[in-house]
């Protein structure tokens, strides 16, 4: 596949961006348009921990939970309904256990689309395996494995195919506990964006050659690190103007997947994904305020702004009072997402999204920078730059402290002493690097090969 | 369309914070004379050439280097420490500190040619088949901050190597992370396997998906919500608590 990086925005005003509408909407082959005019919920779930043993325990976990999420579905009466099944490791490092799950949960969703005709989804996320018990292993045989792994669910009859990839995180875990500005620009926006435009050339060519859609991914094992060390507002292990800034400069790594082949909906987790929907109008998954049983954050009202569908992120499969835990999120997505329809169908739809973004906006720097017109402010400063990986991640994190700075004058959002601080010493650091792409790249090799001994930067991005 | 803030949440953070800066606090702790004082504010500052310099003057000065470790460095990362448990200093903090700390016990072993006596032995892992291991980095820092010896064993490790590095090195406790479901159960194995042995030791278990109820399920299992409650709960053990009690302390929910 040909990689075109995104150079202009998809929207030209902010205000244009609303839930339950993309630019680019997709479809899928049992009806359910995302993106198209509507929000659906998008089911995600966790088999129990015994139950990955062995695959038959697996599969028949699976069947359990799809069908109580589809016959829940049904009897509250919802119109269409998304499930993602995001693997386990022994799924993806089998494949024709992935494969077979797929096939058994695609089986009971259209025996309800076929009888009901629920408009539905299946979305796979095989593990991001690439890694030896020591080091990150992105390239090579646990490469091979990992495609096989997208060919096999594939076929079994997912719809979407997504994956939150793993790149650069070795220089992320080390750069996120010290501070280190540029280390964060280097993990995320370059050796992110460099393994992602790799990854999904081949996992669009899959889904082509399967007919089915090459979803999208997720900065989760970097940018969602950040936010859940920063954690809630009394927490002190990151500042949370550090955390935005490491979410702005995901989005120019996340843009990645849509340049070499996806086509959206965008992975749930990727709280950066109003800002690649602004600026490549793919729709998005996003999780908030329903995905408490999985996570806390400080943005739960506000990420519904511009979702396409809306998930919970993860629950274990378990008995609660209301039914399973599956049954009782799907219930919980659906109802938000028949409020945002209602708020749709009766011309409501900004007034509805500005309510959700208000209640969260001032919450914290998080919320304030993904506000979706802030979000558009940092779309358009990684376009501007958008064909050098280096300059638009450096572009991001600028645009952010430049946000939250001019933010003062409002007064609105209290920041800390410690953010910022946090802040001024961000600035001061992008303010310092270079704008010559090979001289930061160079510079940051050397020095993180002699500091981080899991760095492996030849095996894992080709240099 | 906009909305006042102040009627709708509360940004207890900026409420809450203390009128003196961190430094002007861990300052207040900081001794008198130098070199000490020099000593502390580089492990602050995080500052690993500063805290050589110091110990550099200290020794010309006739101080027994590995007995430096005991009266400067570890009170010196004490003041660090404290004030990431009072919530004045964030986590980064402690770690740039850890590491300047960590570059003067190397300088000092270096000098004296033997090794200090740590607080207790604690071996550290990450579940077997889970690869998510910056809360095990975290948990290591802060226990050897806070003096411990730590046995890092990785991530991704097999309950048959845990259960052998704990009859190996007879540790005061064991730390578990797991990010995810699955690979937590490794834990309950690992306590299987050890209680088999006769081995009674505790096991400090969190992370992503892990909660009290789980680690409630084996005997030797204590859940640690937060990194910072390794370092406090080696303490406990140190000062002669056991399972149950080190159970009632931290078993919040």
């Amino acid at each position: 596949m040909t990689v075109k990086r995104y150079t202009e925005m998809a929207y030209t005003k902010a205000d244009d961006m609303l839930f339950g509408n993309a630019k680019y909407p997709v479809k899928t082959k049992l009806g359910l348009e995302v993106g198209a005019g509507y929000v659906t919920a998008e089911v995600n779930y966790a088999p129990r921990p015994d139950t990955g043993q062995s695959k038959e325990k697996l599969v028949s976990e699976y069947r359990r939970l799809t069908t109580d999420i589809m016959a829940r579905a049904v009897q509250i009466g919802f119109p269409s309904i998304s499930l993602e099944t995001e693997h386990v490791q022994q799924m993806t490092n089998n494949p024709t256990w992935g494969g077979e799950i797929a096939h058994v949960q695609k089986t009971i969703i259209e025996e309800y689309n076929e009888e009901y005709g629920i408009k539905c989804a299946l979305r796979h996320t095989p593990g991001d395996i690439r890694e030896e018990r020591d080091y990150l292993a992105l390239i090579g045989p646990k490469y091979d494995l990992l495609m096989e792994s997208f060919e096999a669910v594939a076929d079994g009859g997912a719809d979407f195919l997504s994956i939150e990839t793993m790149g650069g995180k070795e220089v992320l875990d080390y750069a996120i506990l010290r501070n280190d500005m540029p280390g964060l620009i280097y993990s995320i926006g370059c050796l992110g964006s460099i393994d992602m435009t790799m990854i999904w050339q081949d996992i669009a060519k899959i889904a082509q050659k399967k007919g089915v859609i090459p979803a999208g991914d997720t900065d989760c094992s970097q940018a969602n690190t950040a936010m859940f060390i920063a954690g809630g507002l009394l927490d002190k292990n990151l500042a949370h103007t550090l955390a935005i800034i490491a979410r702005t400069i995901s989005a120019a790594r996340t843009l990645c997947g849509y340049e070499a082949g996806a086509k959206g909906p965008g992975k749930d987790c990727g709280y950066e994904n109003t800002i690649v929907k602004s600026i490549a109008g793919v729709p998005i998954a996003q999780e908030g305020k329903s995905a408490t049983c999985a996570h806390a954050d400080v943005m739960g009202n506000l990420t519904m702004q511009c979702c396409d569908l809306w998930s919970n992120e993860s629950v274990e499969y378990h008995g609660e009072f209301g039914g399973t835990s599956v049954q009782c999120w799907a219930q919980t997505l659906s109802m938000d997402a028949a409020l945002m329809n209602v708020a749709l169908n009766t011309g409501n739809g900004k007034l509805l999204r500005d309510m959700m973004m208000l209640s969260d906006r001032y919450r914290d720097p998080q919320g304030y920078i993904l506000a979706y017109d802030n979000a558009w402010k940092v779309g358009n400063a990684i376009a501007k730059n958008g064909n050098d990986l280096y300059l638009r991640a450096k572009a991001a994190a600028a645009e952010t402290v430049n946000l939250l700075n001019a933010s003062k004058a409002e007064g609105k959002l209290q920041m800390s002493r410690f953010e910022t601080n946090a802040l001024a010493d961000a600035e001061k650091a992008i303010n310092a690097l270079t704008d010559e792409t090979d001289k930061f790249m160079s510079d940051m090799l050397a020095k993180y090969k002699s500091e981080i001994a899991v760095f492996k930067p030849e095996e894992n991005y080709k240099f | 369309m906009d909305v006042d803030p102040s009627k709708i949440l509360i940004r207890y953070n900026v409420q809450k914070e203390k009128a003196q800066t961190p430094e002007e606090l861990a300052a207040e702790q900081y001794p008198k004379t130098e070199p000490a004082k020099s000593v502390y504010r580089a492990i602050f500052e995080g500052e690993e050439d500063d805290v050589v310099e110091g110990l550099k003057k200290a020794i010309d000065a006739g101080a027994n280097a590995i007995k430096l470790i005991d009266d400067m460095l570890m009170p010196g990362m004490k003041v660090v420490t404290d004030l990431y448990d009072e919530g004045i200093i964030f986590l980064p903090n402690v770690m740039m500190s850890a590491d300047a700390m960590l570059a003067g016990i190397e300088f000092c072993k270096e000098k004296s040619g033997s090794a200090p006596t740590p607080k207790g032995k604690v071996v550290c892992h990450v579940a077997e088949g889970d690869v998510h291991d910056i809360g095990k980095t975290i948990v290591a820092a802060l226990l050897r901050a806070a003096g411990y010896e730590v046995v890092d064993l990785g991530r991704d490790v097999p309950v048959d190597e845990v259960v052998a590095a704990v009859k190996a090195e007879k540790p005061m406790m064991i730390t578990g992370t797991a990010l995810m479901t699955t690979t937590m159960y490794a834990f309950k194995e690992i306590n299987d396997r050890l209680l088999e042995a006769g081995i009674k030791v505790p096991f400090q278990c969190g992370g992503g998906a892990v909660n009290q109820d789980f680690v409630e399920t084996y005997e030797l299992g204590v859940y640690g919500e937060e990194a910072a409650h390794a370092p406090q709960m080696a303490d406990m053990i140190l000062a002669g608590k056991g399972l149950e009690q080190l159970k009632d302390n931290f078993h919040m929910h």
